[in-house]
């Protein structure tokens, strides 16, 4: 039969712009972090010292931005983690299966739904509530956004401990049964310790995505470069990027070390996606034994 | 054995994280559509933006075209990539490592914050190749951030529903490419537009990637690719963060939905007719 080449040469291009765009990608990041690690040096990690990039004698220091990128994205990930284990749990062994895919796939609209939707519902809804009814003059804060990431969490952690709670039933739910255990204390004693290294993968991958998150938390949380407290403005590292990219000049220590801040955000992210996965990868064998 | 003190406590505890969590899920959509639907009205939606400050008065119409063909144009260039990629893995690579190569890049973008191809492609296009912010750069930049969303999902439904033919077609004689390319790609169509579909509306939504490399306040529609485009995500961002007009950033949001839960409805009911649903009483179930 003849050859086609045109679906060869579609995948061969395809792979080929996919490994591209990866070294490109890999490539800049590398060559303009360079300049900020090799002249600022310890001043991008400084306890002490501020970002403050525009002043007559600037100095960059990017230990705000990470501390507090890393905070908010563990108050999410603290705050969705029961509600979406809960949630989990209670449409699994309270609801009707077809109920309970129903609202399943409702939660997971909520995944589809632009970052910036969220950002202006936390906007007038949360930050506004902070506002009137802690009397903060302020309501944009740490806390804000955290609660709003998880909202934005919700939805990965609701189906993916979804699905390792039917696997847990499957598997031990009905030897509990024939004890005569009530379906309570199976929940809390069989299947919450069976699905613990699931919800520790779930946390993980959580975890991931929250440090990532650049608009919603951008619009709420105040952006101060300042180290966060639970009630201050903060700022993280992408929304430090996404605010101050428009007004760097090329080449300049300034654009910089906004790669170096999200150099040093991607080796967090990298280390904390990588096990997230591995650990799902050691599940998944697990599972099929 | 539990007390039954406890277990009604368990039991309790669930009922209220899972209702909590329903209720805020239904909240978001129901105050959207609540609030954006007093402001929607043909002139919002057919006109373009005016007034001073810009955007207090008039309409849209401008940004959601524009949203539209950012959307198509950086869906088009992840999936094409995307789709070619997976296939390579699938059917055509003869060396693991080539594989590994590609799977890992699928990875590692998958796992980029947003910011970074808002970053990465303001300074690559912008600065290093001199373009003007542009609908081709904006749409570039989102497209990078599409690969690997539709390369996952094509690697697996090629893996899935492509492997089979393959293997007799081969045992027939055929040639990988012919095969794919009258077997398995037509079998697949309709799975690969869902993802691409999904991609999309996954694009469209993308306020990062685009803030710096092509979306502009005011523009009228792009006549062509190298024109500065309004997105309805950005105008949104821009009259919420500059307070313009809430009233407006309400109708935004609205439109904005309604465009990306569209694409949402469309791709579940391919997935519900090529299934069946038990709704359709004269298909036999076999």
């Amino acid at each position: 039969m003849r050859n086609d080449p045109i679906i060869k040469g579609w995948a061969l291009l395809g792979a080929i712009l996919a490994v591209f765009t990866m070294t490109m990608i890999v490539y800049y990041l590398i060559k303009s972090s360079l300049p900020a690690f090799l002249e600022i040096k310890g001043g991008l990690f400084d306890l002490n010292g501020e970002w403050r990039p525009r002043s007559a004698n600037p100095s960059y220091n990017i230990l705000p931005m990470i501390l507090a990128t890393l905070f908010v994205s563990f108050l999410a990930v603290a705050i969705a983690l029961p509600f979406g284990i809960g949630t989990a749990m209670f449409l699994n062994f309270y609801v009707r299966r077809k109920t309970a895919a129903f609202f399943l796939s409702f939660i997971d609209m909520l995944a589809g739904l632009p970052s910036v939707i969220f950002g202006f519902l936390g906007l007038v809804l949360l930050v506004r509530w902070f506002e009137t009814q802690l009397h903060m003059t302020t309501g944009e804060c740490v806390l804000a956004a955290g609660i709003l990431l998880a909202v934005m969490l919700l939805p990965y952690i609701v189906s993916t401990s979804y699905e390792s709670i039917q696997k847990a039933e499957k598997r031990y739910m009905y030897a509990s049964l024939a004890m005569g255990i009530s379906k309570e204390h199976s929940i809390i004693k069989v299947i919450l310790p069976a699905i613990r290294k699931s919800i520790l993968a779930s946390f993980m991958l959580a975890y991931g995505r929250a440090l990532g998150e650049t608009m919603a938390v951008m619009m709420v949380i105040g952006n101060s470069p300042i180290f966060p407290r639970l009630f201050g403005r903060a700022q993280t590292i992408p929304a430090l990027t996404a605010l101050e990219l428009g007004s760097v000049e090329y080449g300049s220590l300034h654009l910089s070390a906004l790669y170096a801040a999200n150099v040093s955000l991607l080796v967090i992210l990298f280390i904390v996606l990588g096990t997230g996965y591995l650990l799902q990868r050691k599940l998944k064998k697990y599972d099929e034994i | 054995m539990m007390k039954y003190s406890k277990r009604l406590g368990v039991r309790i505890l669930l009922f209220l994280l899972g209702f909590s969590v329903i209720t805020v899920t239904l909240g978001i959509f129901v105050y959207v559509f609540y609030k954006g639907s007093s402001v929607i009205s043909l002139s919002f939606l057919l006109e373009g933006p005016s007034g001073i400050p810009i955007g207090t008065d008039g309409g849209v119409f401008p940004a959601i075209i524009g949203t539209l063909y950012h959307g198509l144009l950086a869906g088009l260039f992840g999936s094409l990539i995307g789709i070619g990629a997976a296939m390579y893995i699938v059917f055509f690579s003869r060396h693991r490592f080539l594989r590994n190569l590609i799977q890992v890049s699928f990875y590692f973008l998958s796992g980029l914050p947003s910011i970074i191809f808002g970053l990465i492609g303001y300074t690559v296009l912008i600065f290093r190749f001199g373009l003007d912010r542009s609908l081709l750069c904006a749409s570039i930049a989102t497209g990078m951030m599409l690969i690997p969303f539709v390369g996952i999902r094509a690697q697996k439904i090629l893996q899935e529903e492509g492997e089979p033919f393959i293997k007799e077609s081969l045992s027939l004689g055929i040639s990988k490419a012919y095969a794919v390319r009258k077997l398995v790609l037509p079998v697949s169509f309709t799975n690969l537009l869902s993802a691409s579909a999904l991609a999309m509306a996954y694009g469209m939504g993308a306020v990062a990637p685009l803030m710096y490399t092509g979306a502009v306040l005011f523009a009228n529609i792009p006549e062509r690719l190298d024109q500065p485009f309004m997105s309805l995500p950005f105008h949104l961002y821009i009259l919420v963060t500059d307070g313009i007009s809430m009233e407006y950033a309400y109708g935004t949001a609205f439109v904005l939905l309604v465009l990306i839960l569209i694409i949402h409805f469309f791709v579940r009911s391919i997935g519900f007719f090529r299934e069946g649903g038990e709704w359709r009483p004269w298909k036999k179930k076999n």
